[in-house]
């Protein structure tokens, strides 16, 4: 019982000291947050865009047009030709009639197709390659742009896969900017927590003299780096959540007819209490360091 | 039960504060430490208390040897010593009140525990009406006599005060001096410093006098 009332008893000190100056302990859980909401706000615009892009077909695809004057043999011997090639993995052939569906189907482009007297697409192929260096695709889309009735070879996957490396490589930055700014807040955290010590020094020594252990000395402070790290975590993700409420609604006004595709991501609840959980343990980390480095200073001396 | 043998402390500035002093003081006795300023009088209380270490010899009060201690077993014997400092120590910003009970609220005491002990203990002191008084507010003898509640609020079975006395009129010092007899009387083992010679014939107990930090004939 009495292991429970010390860490209560410290507890309650910890909030006494928090509440004894309101809009100081304010401002310092305010930075925090701020400084907790840059990577969590970092992290639902990369989820966002990954979950615009990961529709996106990024495996290496050759797309082989016809001309529009290509009978069925020239597409069967284009055909047979493309699988046979080493570099294919698959060949998908897509009718001009198709194509023509599809792009009426997907896109704002209906009214003005139904207008035309003749489809204006042609036959084409898409060939999975299994290849996506450079080179190789260059003497690919060379080689099938010279066979009779082809009349453009496109790798447009390119672009595609450029922005997935985009994206792997924002994730990797994420971990950075979190490692930095977990960093950054035990460090604001700890900084903080030493001033409350000083401020409360002769107080620490005086119970120091009267039997106070060093972890008696150390609990009340642990506990308000604790606070202070929940409370800036729970007030980021509320900052974050609030940010990305407000540009999900801007972009769905400035791009209606790509809202679907441009949604923002909010974190999962799970991953929103790992964060405020995070930051409470940087608090509490962050003072650990600050009160034992501080306790070594001065110990019990009269 | 409090021994040094062969006790010597050298402060890391150099100074030796105390040399081979060796003296036994029984439980239940009253010891009265006299000597100039810089004797080592406030320094062998300290040992006693477990505030200081000896830097040789050892030190061993109620069976323990201090120097045999870590810092946390020796906190929690502190907790059982009850130490009237020379320069107070206490916590202007707080109540009377606040300050007797922080020993108890080391000790992890219950709210109406803490309440009832220091209540007590002021009262014990004659300062139960200033218990919502800030110590500023005190005179220097009350502020003595909530060193010593302070000290008395855990029970303790040592009561060590240094200079308890000092700069005191002679009215106080003799009001504080006969608060130290009746915890005696009671079984409470007794240290203090003192330069007042006349105190000294007043409390009628033994005397240990020290002489630039050795024992001196008294």
């Amino acid at each position: 019982m009495t292991w429970a009332r010390l860490h209560l008893l410290a507890l309650a000190e910890a909030m006494r000291r928090f509440a004894a100056q309101p809009l100081a302990s304010m401002f310092s859980v305010l930075v925090l947050a701020v400084a907790i909401a840059l990577p969590v706000i970092a992290a639902m615009a990369l989820r966002s865009v990954g979950s615009a892009v990961q529709d996106i077909d990024t495996d290496p695809h050759v797309n082989v047009y016809l001309t529009l004057d290509a009978t069925d043999d020239d597409v069967k011997r284009i055909g047979e030709l493309l699988k046979a090639h080493p570099e294919a993995a698959q060949v998908r052939f897509i009718p001009r009639a198709q194509a023509l569906a599809e792009l009426k189907a997907t896109s704002h482009l209906a009214e003005i197709l139904a207008t035309l007297d003749r489809n204006p697409l042609p036959h084409a192929y898409t060939v999975r390659v299994r290849t996506t260096a450079a080179e190789r695709v260059g003497k690919l889309r060379a080689d099938w742009a010279k066979v009779p009735k082809v009349d453009q070879v496109l790798a447009d996957f390119e672009w595609a896969e450029r922005l997935g490396r985009w994206v792997s490589f924002g994730d990797r930055i994420l971990v950075m900017a979190w490692l930095l700014l977990g960093g950054a807040v035990a460090f604001i955290v700890g900084h903080l927590i030493r001033l409350q010590v000083l401020t409360h020094r002769e107080e620490i020594e005086v119970s120091q003299l009267l039997g106070a252990t060093a972890a008696d000395v150390r609990r009340p402070f642990l506990y308000h780096g604790t606070v202070q790290g929940f409370l800036a975590g729970g007030l980021a993700v509320a900052l974050a959540t609030g940010l990305a409420a407000w540009a999900g609604y801007e972009l769905r006004a400035l791009t209606p007819d790509y809202a679907a595709e441009l949604k923002v991501v909010f974190i999962p609840p799970m991953e929103t209490l790992a964060v405020v959980i995070a930051a409470a343990a940087l608090g509490l980390v962050g003072s650990w360091i600050a009160v034992a480095r501080e306790l070594k200073r001065f110990s019990a001396k009269a | 039960m409090i021994q040094f043998s062969s006790v010597a402390k050298r402060y890391p500035g150099g100074q030796e504060a105390l040399r081979n002093v060796s003296v036994e003081i029984a439980a239940g006795e009253m010891v009265a430490v006299t000597g100039r300023s810089g004797a080592g009088k406030s320094t062998l209380l300290k040992l006693a208390a477990g505030i200081e270490r000896a830097t040789s010899g050892t030190v061993v009060v109620n069976g323990q040897n201090l120097g045999a201690l870590g810092e946390t077993a020796l906190a929690i014997l502190r907790r059982r010593v009850g130490f009237i400092f020379q320069d107070h120590k206490l916590l202007y910003d707080r109540s009377c009140h606040d300050n007797v009970a922080l020993p108890l609220r080391i000790a992890g005491l219950g709210r109406e525990e803490v309440g009832k002990r220091v209540r007590a203990a002021l009262d014990k002191v004659g300062l139960l009406e200033r218990e919502r008084s800030n110590p500023v507010a005190l005179s220097g003898g009350e502020q003595q006599r909530l060193c010593i509640a302070r000290a008395i609020v855990n029970r303790p079975s040592i009561l060590i005060a240094d200079e308890p006395t000092g700069n005191l009129d002679p009215d106080y010092a003799r009001a504080i001096v006969d608060l130290f007899v009746s915890f005696n009387q009671v079984g409470v083992t007794v240290l203090l410093s003192t330069h007042d010679e006349a105190g000294i014939g007043r409390l009628g107990c033994r005397r240990v006098a020290l002489s630039s930090g050795t024992l001196a004939a008294p």
